[in-house]
């Protein structure tokens, strides 16, 4: 019976000793990659296997005891596993290194033949792109990486030839000189018909009528002057003038705006003489906004050059009133 | 700030009460919509803006002319256009000859490149005092270090060589990346070999295209002239042997309105680039401010009907003409599309009393005051993004430009010196150009929209700009 026990014992207690032995193994761990070269965006299998650990991470984030996965890393990356058990731990790392090849700068070459042209005319421009994956040309738009087109330009225009890739921007200019032909003489001025002497009465009756600033009221004074005038116009002899009122203004409001300032004060003189009996169909109406203007300030509208004169309605002979 | 918002809310309200039985409820929505109006109605896109008939707009318009808070307005603006530690920084190294004998054009083509990058206002312009000394012609000679490091300190460098007289090579490198963004290849004289340069690299670096190819139109001996952009180059468009006035560009820069006194009458006169003349009006009338919107269509103000002067509408060679507006005695003139949508229109109006700038759709629909700040506004100038309406106005004294934001009504002083008339807008919205008097005579000046970087562009007198493409 004691035998009995004592071999029992030995049996249980080698059994105890091969597990405490076997419990005190030091983890082990390996990893590999499936490649260590990669360009970005391959497929890289990352694989481990431990043994004799209770808790095992890869690069931090926990994992079963054998493994794999398939990552695509944009930069070199390091793969570590670190198997522990209690306070033994194993680690083994793997690398993987990602070769970035930069893509090529594109060019681009553009031509014209010819680069001078006569008005009318063409030319062509040719080009040729490399490592572009979109070729533009100023007025042209999207167009193949290389190629030829018959353009005619009308005024001397720079073609501009742009290559975008992914390796950046490259441009390229040419420019088509286009020679105009030599411009058309100058309209000759009808010659004027040597005035009657209605004109020169005309004139002689004629008197300026004035405003006041950014105004376009007819004051007294030109009430009086238009009146005269009027009465000399509505005389039997006289009634086949046709005359232009001319508006002017003086220069301190904007030359935009002044020139309807100018329109309305000459519109102002025509309303107010057609109140007196001129027949509408014999007055024109032009302004001038402060185009002539010459004043640099107040003074008098007698004394030109003055803002005072540059406000004024002017009445012009246009033809008309001789008798037959 | 906040207790004004009240204020002017509770007016509002007030005036809105009879659409709602919920008064108070609505004066609480109309509070937080109208402070919404004030805080963003500059990022608002143009959408908002062409939106017509809401009320909404122009009394959020009219209320800011009120207490204008151009505050907001400047911090906008400050966005668009770059200011010292406000965005990246460039470096501009003078390129390079490859052979002799080219001194005089690298000359030229340097100093070109230079003002192009900086009145580009897209990056601030590193001096030239802190480069380093070694010459840089190519980028195998390129040492980031000298470039990236104390005290150049740039994010982008530019740098090239000239070939010959009309071949040149040009380089942006970003200085952190290392990397080329851009190689050009160049030709033509070294003024448009620089521009072309610059305009690449505002292209690279913005996604916009650049401003340094563009021409201006304007007056000068009584005929239409056309000049760079930078004011060289200047040369006959018209020889009219008249008085010709207002020039405008139709916004893709092919044709060109202008009034000329040709036939006797002040007339609307269309020609194409070439020159070739396209149409014109022939009213015994006075007839002016032509301008061509996106689709061709052009509108002008003209006394042709007797009454005054109204605005009309025509076809691109002045034919169909339709009229627009109608106020009998009153003047309607200076009108301009909003080249965004070419569906509204902001022109000038006496009805009130004195010139003030009013809004109408180009169908004859919603007319309305936009912005009335009492003494003479004239030439309202609608930016091509649609955001902006540049305008002169005598307030204070002397006629000076502005600019107000279409949504909000927010409105800014940009010119201080002399008499400033007649703005027009580049086509990148980031410029405008103005006719000044400062020198002694008018003469033709552009600058940044924050009014920043006004430069002389004519020496021999200039009026009535009008910028192209």
């Amino acid at each position: 019976m004691p035998d009995k026990l004592l071999r029992t014992s030995l049996v249980s207690g080698l059994f105890i000793m091969i597990l405490l032995v076997s419990a005190c193994a030091p983890p082990v761990a390996k990893i590999k990659v499936s490649r260590t070269e990669v360009k970005p965006g391959d497929p890289v299998t990352v694989s481990w296997e431990t043994k004799n650990a209770k808790k095992i991470e890869v690069n931090g984030e926990s994992a079963e005891k054998i493994g794999a996965k398939t990552v695509t890393p944009k930069q070199t990356t390091t793969y570590e596993v670190v198997a522990r058990r209690g306070r033994k731990e194993a680690r083994d790392k793997a690398s993987v290194t990602v070769v970035v090849v930069k893509p090529p700068m594109p060019t681009i070459s553009l031509k014209a033949d010819p680069s001078a042209i006569d008005l009318g005319r063409n030319t062509v421009l040719s080009w040729v792109a490399t490592n572009a994956s979109t070729v533009t040309i100023s007025g042209l738009g999207e167009v193949p990486a290389s190629g030829q087109r018959e353009v005619s330009p009308r005024v001397s225009t720079t073609y501009t030839a742009n290559a975008i890739g992914e390796g950046g921007n490259a441009s390229a200019s040419a420019r088509v000189t286009v020679t105009e032909p030599p411009p058309p003489p100058a309209p000759e001025k009808p010659r004027p018909n040597p005035e009657p002497p209605i004109a020169d009465q005309f004139r002689a009756q004629v008197k300026p009528v004035f405003f006041d600033y950014n105004k376009s009221d007819i004051l007294p004074e030109g009430r009086e002057v238009l009146t005269k005038i009027a009465n000399w116009l509505n005389l039997e002899r006289n009634r086949g003038i046709v005359f232009r009122v001319e508006g002017y203004c003086d220069p301190r409001g904007t030359s935009e705006y002044n020139l309807g300032l100018g329109d309305r004060r000459s519109r102002a003189v025509k309303d107010f003489l057609v109140s007196l009996g001129v027949d509408e169909s014999r007055v024109e109406v032009v302004s001038f906004g402060n185009e002539k203007a010459s004043g640099t300030e107040e003074g008098a509208a007698s004394a030109p050059p003055s803002w005072a004169f540059d406000r004024r309605g002017e009445l012009v002979y246009v033809r008309g009133g001789e008798r037959p | 700030m906040f207790q004004l918002l009240m204020k002017q809310s509770g007016r509002r309200s007030e005036r809105s009460a009879g659409l709602s039985i919920h008064g108070r409820r609505c004066q609480l929505v109309l509070l937080a919509l109208l402070t919404y109006c004030l805080g963003q109605g500059l990022l608002s896109t143009s959408t908002a803006v062409i939106n017509p008939g809401t009320s909404l707009q122009s009394q959020t318009a009219q209320t800011s002319q009120q207490s204008p808070q151009p505050e907001e307005l400047r911090r906008q603006i400050g966005t668009i256009i770059v200011t010292p530690g406000s965005g990246p920084s460039i470096a501009v190294a003078d390129f390079q000859a490859r052979n002799s004998g080219l001194d005089q054009p690298i000359g030229v083509f340097n100093m070109v490149l230079w003002d192009d990058i900086r009145f580009a206002g897209i990056a601030n312009l590193i001096g030239k005092s802190l480069y380093p000394r070694t010459k840089l012609a190519d980028p195998a000679s390129l040492r980031y270090e000298e470039w990236g490091g104390d005290p150049v300190k740039a994010d982008y460098l530019a740098f090239g060589s000239l070939i010959d007289a009309t071949n040149a090579q040009g380089f942006l490198y970003d200085i952190k990346t290392r990397q080329a963004v851009l190689t050009a290849q160049l030709s033509g004289n070294e003024r448009d070999m620089a521009h072309q340069f610059a305009d690449q690299i505002v292209k690279v670096l913005t996604g916009q295209d650049g401003i340094a190819q563009s021409k201006i139109a304007y007056i000068a001996n009584r005929e239409v002239q056309v000049m760079d952009y930078d004011g060289s180059g200047s040369r006959y468009f018209t020889r009219d042997n008249s008085i010709s006035l207002f020039p405008g560009f139709s916004p893709d820069g092919k044709r060109l309105a202008y009034v000329s006194y040709r036939s006797g009458f002040p007339n609307v006169v269309v020609r194409g680039e070439d020159g070739l003349i396209i149409g014109a009006t022939r009213f015994n009338a006075t007839t002016t401010s032509p301008s061509i919107g996106p689709d061709g269509r052009i509108v002008f103000s003209s006394s042709k009907d007797g009454s005054g002067m109204d605005l009309y509408l025509a076809g691109e060679d002045c034919s169909g003409v339709r009229r627009l507006t109608s106020t009998r005695k009153s003047v309607n003139i200076s009108p301009r599309w909003n080249p965004k949508t070419g569906q509204e229109i902001a022109f000038i109006s006496d009805r009130g009393g004195s010139p003030q700038i009013y809004l109408i759709g180009a169908d004859g629909s919603n007319e309305r005051p936009f912005l009335s700040l009492g003494g003479q506004m004239d030439s309202p100038a609608w930016s091509p993004d649609g955001r902006f309406i540049a305008f002169t106005w005598d307030g204070g004294g002397a006629f000076n430009v502005y600019l107000a934001d279409v949504a909000s009504g927010q409105v800014l002083k940009l010119t201080r010196e002399g008499r400033n008339e007649s703005p027009t807008w580049s086509p990148d919205s980031r410029h405008l150009a103005f006719q000044s008097n400062r020198t002694g005579r008018w003469e033709v000046w552009a600058m940044h929209i924050d009014g920043s970087e006004q430069r002389q562009l004519t020496r021999n007198g200039g009026r009535n700009p009008s910028w192209g493409r």
